[in-house]
Formats: C-alpha cells, sequence, structure tokens
C-alpha cells in the first residue's frame, strides 16, 4: 500500500473524533436519528483509519469472529430476559412501571450490544480482504 | 436405516421449524386494532408511553419488533463467516 505522511497526519487528527461521533450516534440511539447499526459502521470506519496509520497493522481474525458470536447469545439473552421478568419474550425486561429514564437502560443495552457486533463484523470483513490481498 | 433416519429428519426438521416460527409469530403484537386504523397510528400516539424511547423508529426496532432486528444481527453474523471463510485460502480455515 502507497503510504502519504499527508494521509497518515489527517488519519491520526481524525481517529479520535471518528470514534466520538460513533459513540454519540450509539448512546443517543434511542433519542435521535441513528442507533446501534450506524454507530457500529462509523465504530469500523474508524478502525479502517487506522490501516492508513499502520499498514502493518494485524487484528487475529478467529477472536474477532469468537466475540461477535458472544455478542450475538448476549443480544438473544438479553432480548429473551423479558420472558422471564415480564412474562412475554421480545421486548422490555423492565416493567411499564419504571419511570422512563430506568426503561431507557434496555435499549442502551440494546445498542451497545448492536453496535459492537456490527464494528466487530465489518472490521472481519475489512481484515480479511486486506490479508488476501496482500498476497 | 441411515437413509430412512436422514429422509425422517429431512420431513420432521422444516415441520418443528414451521411450528416455532408459527409460534413465535403469534407472540408478536398485532398494532391494528379498531381504534387505530393503522399501524402509524398506533405508534405516532402510544410508541413513547408503551416504550419510552423519543425515536420512534428505535421503538419500532428495539420493542415491538425485536425478534426480527435479534435475527438480523445474526443474519450478519453469518454473512461474515461466510465471506472469511470464501475468502481464506484452503489451508487456514477456522
Amino acid at each position: 500500500m502507497k503510504q502519504s505522511i499527508l494521509v497518515i497526519t489527517i488519519s491520526r487528527i481524525m481517529l479520535p473524533f471518528v470514534f466520538l461521533y460513533g459513540f454519540y450516534i450509539i448512546l443517543h440511539g434511542d433519542l435521535s436519528p441513528g442507533g446501534g447499526f450506524q454507530g457500529g459502521a462509523i465504530l469500523a470506519t474508524g478502525f479502517l483509519l487506522t490501516y492508513f496509520i499502520d499498514d502493518e497493522r494485524r487484528v487475529d481474525l478467529s477472536r474477532l469472529l469468537r466475540r461477535e458470536k458472544y455478542l450475538f447469545l448476549a443480544l438473544l439473552l438479553t432480548g429473551t430476559l423479558s420472558a422471564i421478568t415480564r412474562g412475554q419474550p421480545f421486548t422490555n425486561f423492565l416493567s411499564p412501571d419504571f419511570p422512563l429514564e430506568i426503561r431507557r437502560i434496555f435499549f442502551l443495552l440494546l445498542n451497545v450490544l448492536i453496535s459492537l457486533k456490527v464494528a466487530l463484523g465489518l472490521t472481519a470483513i475489512v481484515e480479511t480482504f486486506l490479508e488476501e490481498g496482500q498476497e | 436405516m441411515n437413509l430412512l433416519s436422514r429422509r425422517l429428519t429431512a420431513i420432521l426438521v422444516p415441520i418443528g421449524l414451521a411450528i416455532l416460527f408459527i409460534q413465535f409469530a403469534q407472540l408478536i403484537p398485532e398494532l391494528t386494532t379498531p381504534q387505530f386504523e393503522n399501524a402509524k397510528d398506533y405508534i405516532m400516539q402510544r410508541g413513547y408511553e408503551e416504550t419510552g424511547a423519543k425515536n420512534l423508529v428505535s421503538a419500532i426496532y428495539l420493542d415491538y419488533r425485536l425478534f426480527d432486528s435479534l435475527f438480523e444481527a445474526g443474519i450478519l453474523l453469518i454473512t461474515v463467516v461466510g465471506i472469511v471463510f470464501m475468502a481464506k485460502s484452503d489451508e487456514d480455515v477456522y
């Protein structure tokens, strides 16, 4: 890959802002447009920027995929937890008696889980293409 | 014997999946009631107080239709695993 000092410098400046914006989109998922999937895609873009900074950087693919599987199981658990607490699956596990600020925990949890899963998945795709392209 | 059991599995597994699917589909609440003509009116009026999300898109995909969202995430997982499996050269498949 061609290396340019301009691209490296601009990427280093942009990197923290990209991650900050990604986390903003995720944590405000239930208040404003955006959400877990979009925020996760932004986080994966930030990860792509680290390849512009250092193209020798490598991540273990099997570890990424294993973590993604665990996150998917955690998502399923969070979704079906309401079958125990409220008696009906696939809805908020906190009952409607709680104030709205506390019931928001459910959305935050799901958005964070989905975003991490999407970020890991897109990172794994990019990593695969980079590894195979170098041979 | 082996062939018979394989054919039985091929018949029974889709039937089991269909029963599970029908069961889950009945769990998803019906949003059109006589009071509200279509789902849009229902969600616009009741979405915030029922789910607690100001963003009604979030209210739909994380509460009313959470079942779909969960397995949409599963589809992404399968896609990533498939891409890695096909892109890797033969000797180092996980």
